[in-house]
């Protein structure tokens, strides 16, 4: 068995190319699909053209949507990052019972069926009319992203021995100095690796976003939700291309960042 | 020590404010609503057991469910194998194949298969086109496009921790095992298996958990024909405003995903295998 026998082997590694292939290639059929020159969506083009990428640029609806996704995005980055990252230093301080009870309610989110989540959030929204604002959808986008945030931060944190944080309290530095001097610059590397992972969560999220977009506060994902919904058009994949271009993107930058650090990603 | 209790309330103090008032709240809020209906407290549970329309998508949701786990078992298994056999270059390359697709939206990716599986899509043309079927298959709003949509992105869940389990097993173990006779069964059967099953278990665990709840793929590639319980629940408020009803089936579909939560935590050493990598 520490050796398999040839058939299997290779029957092992066609079956896992195979399984891989399946898992990449179909996301990379929207490329090819932006580039039609159609009205309507044929793979493989038979003809070629860029003029659906006129069209999403030109359309104000699908630029503001841009505009929004990233709006929301940011606040919500902002937003988990400033809380997850003090929640996370925080954990440390803290064990036995309370620690695991802490952590639970912070990994709540991630456990929550998001449909759930959204259903309850826009129901409260409604009520104190954060329904419909960019605000409102910053805000759960922020709930979701907040475990992405505290265990990054908690990875990165392992790397800070509290030793260091004795000897910098012994030689005088108050509690803020030690988190400027000795805590901050060793775990920056999990807070940016967080905040790309926060970011990446808010700007893929539809299920909140199609709850309580408003009319004029749909993120990309809602007007490509809608899109699909009432017409196949190109642009739809012009608009798919867009979010697969920023994730490898961000993907790439977090490979960067998780390599400096040594934590994983996902 | 007083200070440092004071310190650490006041780091920890702000997530927990935010988590409460905008999760914990209004999942509260919502899951009361399920006892207000006007004909008793539990009138709302009633109508979603009695009709057979519920009990339908119900069941619906959890054939769907037993059908993703079972095929993502199946395909992550030569993933997985195969990843913990490989170095270097290679390894990386497959384990990027893996991740990949994390990255990339769900919405996306469902789109994608809604181009891939349509009338007359590529993969209908392909099958015509080397005689497999004679006319187009339906691959769309039923329960394969389902199926295949949730697959694709259920699948790395699965596979990531099974392969933390299989890179873990001692291979003197398995050397071990044929030094004393032991077939390529019996060592699969007594040795690999056995030390397979951590992330096994708390991969396909994972992946059913997550489809009892998934709601775009099903939304866009199953449509009205494959209704699952959380594109129900999505109805209620959208085109109803049951909100009991919403409230009750939402409250149902956390208490089931939570219950199972326990249940395989208690028999499974499954922590090991989640978080492995």
């Amino acid at each position: 068995m520490n050796r398999l026998p040839l058939v299997l082997r290779i029957s092992a590694n066609a079956g896992a190319s195979l399984v891989l292939a399946f898992l990449v290639l179909p996301i990379l059929a929207v490329v090819p699909a932006s580039f039609n020159k159609a009205s309507f969506i044929y793979l493989p083009p038979r003809a070629w053209s860029g003029v659906w990428y006129e069209r999403f640029l030109a359309d104000p609806e699908w630029r503001t949507s841009l505009v929004n996704s990233v709006e929301v995005a940011t606040l919500a980055t902002i937003i988990a990052v400033a809380l997850g990252t003090l929640a996370a230093i925080g954990l440390r301080r803290i064990d036995g019972r309370w620690r695991t009870l802490v952590t639970g309610l912070f990994l709540a989110p991630m456990i929550v069926p998001v449909i759930v989540t959204a259903v309850a959030l826009y129901r409260s929204a409604l009520d104190v009319g954060l329904s419909g604002t960019i605000l409102g959808m910053s805000l759960g986008h922020a709930i979701l992203a907040l475990p992405f945030v505290v265990i990054n931060v908690g990875i990165a944190l392992r790397a800070v021995d509290d030793n260091w944080l004795r000897a910098a309290a012994g030689l005088g530095a108050g509690p803020w100095r030690i988190f400027r001097t000795v805590t901050l610059p060793n775990i920056t590397p999990g807070i940016v690796g967080g905040a790309i992972f926060a970011f990446i969560t808010s700007f893929d999220e539809v299920i909140i976003a199609v709850f309580m977009a408003g009319y004029a506060s749909k993120t990309l994902p809602v007007k490509i939700w809608e899109s699909i919904r009432l017409e196949f058009t190109p642009v739809i994949a012009v608009a798919a291309t867009v979010m697969i271009a920023l994730a490898i993107v961000l993907f790439a930058l977090a490979q960067i960042f998780s390599r400096k650090t040594g934590s994983p990603s996902r | 020590m007083a200070r440092r209790h004071l310190e650490t309330a006041c780091l920890l103090g702000p997530a927990l404010v935010v988590l409460a008032l905008l999760f914990v709240v209004p999942l509260g809020r919502l899951f009361s609503l399920a006892f207000t209906d006007p004909a008793g407290p539990f009138a709302t549970f009633g109508v979603l057991a009695d009709s057979a329309v519920y009990r339908q998508v119900m069941w619906n949701t959890f054939v769907v469910a037993v059908m993703v786990t079972a095929l993502c078992v199946l395909l992550a298994w030569p993933v997985a194998y195969v990843l913990s056999r490989l170095e270097g270059v290679w390894f990386g390359l497959a384990l990027y194949g893996v991740l990949f697709p994390f990255w990339i939206s769900v919405l996306v990716r469902t789109f994608s298969w809604m181009l891939l599986l349509e009338r007359n899509g590529p993969i209908n043309r392909l099958l015509m086109a080397t005689g497999i079927t004679e006319a187009p298959l339906a691959l769309l709003f039923n329960n394969v496009g389902v199926l295949v949509g949730m697959i694709h992105v259920l699948l790395p869940y699965m596979i990531l921790p099974l392969y933390g389990a299989m890179v873990r097993i001692d291979r003197r173990l398995l050397l071990a095992s044929d030094g004393l006779g032991a077939g390529l069964i019996d060592t699969f059967r007594r040795i690999y298996l056995p030390l397979c099953l951590p992330g096994l278990a708390g991969g396909a665990t994972f992946v059913f958990l997550l489809s009892l709840g998934f709601f775009i793929t099903p939304a866009l590639l199953g449509g009205s024909n494959a209704i699952t319980l959380s594109m129900l629940i999505a109805s209620f408020v959208n085109d109803r405003l049951a909100w009991s009803l919403a409230a009750a089936g939402s409250l149902a579909l956390l208490a089931i995903v939570l219950v199972l939560m326990a249940l395989t935590a208690r028999l499974l050493p499954i922590e090991r295998g989640l978080f492995a990598r």
